[in-house]
């Protein structure tokens, strides 16, 4: 399950399967084909429990790693993201990296401008929050698929898309393995035809429903189906962080060499 | 008048007795005093300027009003033993599940940042909670990484790491109304998981508030029956007569009923304040029933029903009239306080003083005229009025001794007053071995202390980020580091420091705030990366940095002291930041008790002062005398010094407490006075000489105020035995008031009258007034 980016892409056209159980689905929404890079422009809006808002303006650069289906073997173990903060100006330029290994835990850089130099930060779950927003690694970044089981809860559900459009989708709970993750359940709304994940519910330890996403803009981006624009809102902390896209490309031919230490010093690409 | 009022009250006695005793029982039900109302706002008003700041703060940063759970093990390595951190890490998580709970910080919660260690090879930061889900780390490296850290060392955990806080923060627009049962809940998650060396340790704001209730209750359960029962076995062994007995009670009852059920009609909640109406009305109920008994008692021996019921009632009317005006009057004074609890108690004591005035008047004599004459003597006329009788030819054959004694003892007192402290100490209530107190040794002495305030700085968007603003805190917070009993201060600019030192390495010469602003932005970011940062940061700085708080962590002590470190912050801050455009307030709940403690004591002093004037008023108004309006200032002035005295010798404060004896002394100085008078001048206008005047008002009134200080001085005596000190003092400091009340109005005030006999003696007073002596 993911929610940005290869997370949201999804083709066009995909149909339902009937009789998927829940492994399949969690498979299909882990599996598919969501372009090898990508290069957005985000824009993110924390609104604080008293309803006041910062903007934060970011770009975001993904590489597949090689075990997502269709990557070449030079691809790296796992996949890469950079995020380079654009506005507001006194963050501007500060810079985040973080490889992703199957296997061992993820490793995360910074580069500060202040100080000009690359720190390396320890200590990251990937239940965290995503640079300070709602958001978290996992929710970005995508879940490992091990690390959960599944149940299909609803085989029927709708969602209900901006537009007024009902379209089917699948009612799907994860459970993570390890109990004492921050939050050990979600419940996901899987739209059947391309399996996009346009809402969930996130559940603390305490099995409340402390994060609620939704989507509130898909569209097809160089034939693929994008969430555009999604929120992300805590009702325990009383806190929501909306994220929007404001241009996207695809397959843009992006190196291992754009994720490197050096790489977080430098200007964006 | 009174002769007016004795006939209309005979004609109409069944109808008004019918009536007092059906309206009590249908007060009944709403006299439940088993309730006590937790909200804040029952003590503050909600456009009190010192409310409307912390709510202003507590909008921002969640309320300051918290539980504090130390832990103390035997050892620092068992507090980081694997069972100690997980059994931490699990109360956390519990207590977070608590409704209402809002934020617990502990060991467990807590977000520590350090740099990586060079010997890895890579220069970077460590930025993780203290004890990771799924225990990460080995317990010794949590003890380092708890220690080594400012903001942890001192508040969660103390310096030889032997003892650990779980600071519980609650939703505060709801706590107040299920506290007892949610602090209860977290004892409960606690208190049968210990680890074995291990003990836990209650404290904090709510911890106290909810331990005066629970003490308040407890003492009305276990202290009402033996109250009663001494009551009962007193008035009974100062009439001997089961009837007298049980009517006295019923009397009280009726009383206490009204005062309750108009109380509550009134739309005002119980609290600790107003459960104090109830010994209020006993006390002054029994003193005027006891005048009463003793009255019809007298004449019922030689008139018929009618004729003792009229002569009792205008003989009485006027003087527990006025003498029940003037303590109404003092409570009613009350109602300008700036607590709505004391506001609503004077209202409510004032009104229950005229209703128990009322209802002695009518319910108690229509009672009597129902009974038997008593036969014999009772003992109160036995036994007292040959020592009366004594004490008066005393008082008029010495009386330059005996106002030498007093103005002696005056000048004692005098001299005890001189140390005797306006505070309230809340944690002094207790004894050293109740677990309050137990606790707040714990905690003041291992970690930050048991009180705080906040300061809260506003000012315009990212005006709470710039590095001058920044520095201009960490200065104040140094200046506040230097005030006595100040154990912690922690503010955004220790976290800013925290991080640049730790982007540097960890190096020392780094812990400061940076001087350029991207820099400050950009440590600020990195601290928000992880939720729980954000989370932490957002405790002490608005996210648009239009408001931030510096913490101030305080040793529990007097209120006087909070009020005085407050006044110092406020001029160290308006210092500080004076031309910045910041405007900082001191507010929190440190602000908020020893202001509601200021309040409490200034209100209770300033109707103490106002009652003196209006007894003064109520005599010059009920007698149309101005020198017997002077005559009272001496004998309502003594109990009140030699009180005050015997507190400071004791080193009682004069606190939120105590400050109700004076109330409820107030009430019974009064009475004894203008019976006195009222009697002095009847007997006079009758014909007798000063000294017989004075004989008969001291065996007559002074033996009633004797039987009623031994009366309430023997059942609130009980109190004494109370583990609570307010209760105790309560007890011991009635009866001293009441018997310091009885010996000034058979000692000075017939001393006083025979040396000023032209001013009030019997040929002074006859030749004054061509017109009869008012009744």
């Amino acid at each position: 399950m993911r929610l940005l980016l290869p997370v949201l892409l999804v083709l066009l056209g995909m149909q339902p399967r009937p009789g998927l159980t829940a492994d399949q689905i969690a498979r299909q929404v882990q599996d598919r084909d969501t372009g090898r890079d990508s290069r957005a422009d985000l824009r993110m809006r924390l609104f604080d429990r008293r309803d006041r808002v910062r903007e934060r303006a970011l770009t975001l650069t993904t590489l597949r790693g090689r075990e997502a289906p269709g990557a070449p073997p030079s691809a790296p173990d796992g996949d890469r993201l950079l995020i380079r903060f654009t506005f507001p100006n006194d963050i501007r330029g500060t810079s985040f990296l973080v490889w992703k290994h199957p296997k061992s835990e993820d490793e995360r850089f910074l580069y500060l401008p202040s100080l000009g130099r690359v720190r390396r930060i320890a200590g990251s779950e990937a239940q965290e929050s995503f640079v300070g927003s709602d958001f978290s690694y996992e929710d970005i970044g995508g879940r490992e698929l091990e690390d959960f089981t599944y149940a299909l809860l609803d085989e029927n559900a709708a969602w209900t898309a901006p537009d007024g459009t009902a379209r089917p989708a699948y009612r799907l709970e994860s459970k993570r393995r390890d109990r004492a993750a921050e939050f050990p359940r979600v419940v996901s709304l899987v739209v059947k035809d391309s399996f996009v994940v346009v809402g969930a519910d996130v559940f603390n330890r305490r099995d409340e429903k402390q994060k609620v996403y939704s989507v509130s803009r898909l569209q097809p981006v160089q034939g693929v189906w994008t969430v555009m624009a999604s929120s992300m809102t805590n009702a325990l902390d009383r806190t929501r962080t909306e994220l929007a896209i404001e241009k996207i490309e695809y397959n843009t031919g992006l190196k291992e060499d754009a994720f490197t230490r050096r790489a977080l010093e430098g200007p964006g690409r | 008048m009174s002769a007016w009022l004795a006939e209309f009250l005979w004609r109409r006695r069944y109808v008004l007795s019918a009536m007092i005793v059906l309206v009590a029982i249908a007060f009944a039900p709403r006299a439940n005093i088993t309730h006590i109302d937790n909200d804040i706002t029952a003590w503050f008003a909600k456009d009190d300027p010192v409310y409307r700041d912390y709510e202003r703060f507590r909008d921002e940063f969640g309320g300051s009003r918290t539980l504090i759970i130390a832990l103390k093990a035997d050892s620092a390595d068992r507090l980081f033993s694997p069972a100690t951190l997980d059994f931490i890490r699990q109360v956390s998580g519990d207590i977070e599940r608590v409704d209402t709970v809002e934020r617990v910080a502990s060991l467990a919660t807590a977000t520590t940042v350090e740099a990586l260690n060079a010997a890895t090879g890579d220069s970077g930061i460590d930025v993780h909670r203290l004890i990771e889900e799924g225990g990460g780390q080995t317990p010794a490296d949590v003890r380092r990484r708890a220690l080594k850290d400012d903001l942890i060392r001192g508040d969660l955990v103390s310096d030889d790491g032997a003892v650990t806080a779980v600071v519980v923060s609650f939703d505060e627009k709801r706590i107040d109304a299920v506290r007892g049962g949610v602090i209860q809940q977290i004892h409960g998650l606690v208190d049968p998981r210990l680890p074995p060396g291990v003990k836990a340790f209650y404290n904090g704001s709510l911890e106290i508030s909810e331990t005066y209730n629970r003490i308040t209750l407890a003492n009305q359960r276990t202290f009402t029956p033996p109250i009663f029962v001494i009551t009962l076995l007193a008035v009974y062994l100062s009439f001997r007569s089961w009837r007298k007995m049980l009517l006295t009670i019923v009397a009280v009852g009726i009383s206490v009923l009204w005062t309750l059920g108009l109380f509550s009609l009134m739309g005002y909640s119980y609290n600790v304040l107003s459960s104090m109406l109830v010994p209020l009305i006993v006390v002054l109920a029994i003193a005027d029933d006891v005048h009463i008994m003793q009255h019809w008692d007298e004449k019922r021996r030689h008139l018929s029903p009618e004729a003792a019921f009229k002569a009792t009632v205008a003989h009485l009317a006027t003087p527990l009239f006025g003498a029940s005006a003037t303590t109404a009057l003092g409570m009613a004074s009350l109602a300008t306080s700036s607590v709505v609890a004391v506001r609503s108690f004077g209202v409510g004591a004032a009104v229950g003083i005229m209703v128990d005035f009322m209802i002695s008047l009518v319910f108690v004599p229509t009672i009597l005229s129902l009974m038997k004459p008593e036969a014999g003597e009772a003992p109160h006329e036995k036994y007292l009025v040959r020592p009366m009788r004594r004490i008066a030819a005393f008082s008029t054959r010495r009386p330059r001794a005996v106002l030498a004694v007093s103005v002696a003892l005056s000048l004692v007192a005098l001299l005890g007053i001189r140390d005797l402290r306006v505070d309230t100490n809340h944690i002094s209530f207790f004894s050293k071995d109740h677990p309050l107190g137990q606790s707040a040794r714990v905690v003041d002495d291992e970690l930050s202390g048991i009180y705080s305030f906040q300061i809260l700085l506003e000012g315009p968007p990212d005006s709470l980020s710039t590095p001058d603003t920044l520095r201009r805190m960490d200065r104040l917070e140094g200046e506040l580091r230097k005030l006595p009993n100040v154990k912690k201060v922690r503010s955004v600019a220790d976290y800013v420091r925290r991080v640049n030192k730790e982007l540097h390495d960890g190096d020392p010469a780094a812990d400061i705030v940076p001087a350029d602003a991207s820099t400050v932005a950009q440590e600020l970011f990195v601290f928000t990366l992880g939720g729980e940062g954000r989370h932490e940061l957002e405790r002490v700085v608005a996210s648009d940095f239009s408001s931030a708080q510096i913490d101030v962590k305080l040793r529990a002590m007097d209120s006087n002291l909070v009020l005085a470190l407050i006044e110092r912050t406020d001029a160290l801050s308006a210092a500080t930041f004076a031309g910045t455009g910041i405007k900082a307030t001191t507010t929190g709940s440190g602000r908020l008790f020893s202001t509601l403690d200021h309040y409490l004591v200034s209100s209770q002093i300033s109707s103490f002062g106002t009652a003196f004037f209006t007894v003064f008023a109520v005599i010059f108004i009920i007698f149309r005398s101005v020198r017997f309006g002077f005559l009272t200032i001496a004998p309502n002035v003594l109990p009140v010094l030699a009180v005050l005295g015997v507190m400071g010798f004791l080193g009682i404060s004069m606190n939120i407490a105590t400050v109700m004896v004076a109330s409820v002394a107030l009430g019974v100085v009064d009475d004894d006075t203008i019976h006195f008078i009222n009697r002095y001048r009847r007997e006079v206008a009758a014909g007798a000489s000063t000294d017989e005047a004075i004989e008969a008002s001291t065996v007559h009134e002074g033996r009633a105020s004797l039987t009623t200080a031994i009366i309430n001085s023997l059942g609130f005596g009980v109190l004494m035995f109370s583990e609570y000190k307010p209760t105790a003092w309560f007890g011991g400091l009635l009866g001293l008031t009441m018997t310091v009340a009885f010996l000034a109005e058979v000692f000075i005030l017939p001393a006083t009258i025979k040396l000023l006999p032209g001013l009030f003696g019997a040929e002074a007073l006859r030749r004054a007034s061509s017109r009869p002596v008012p009744a």
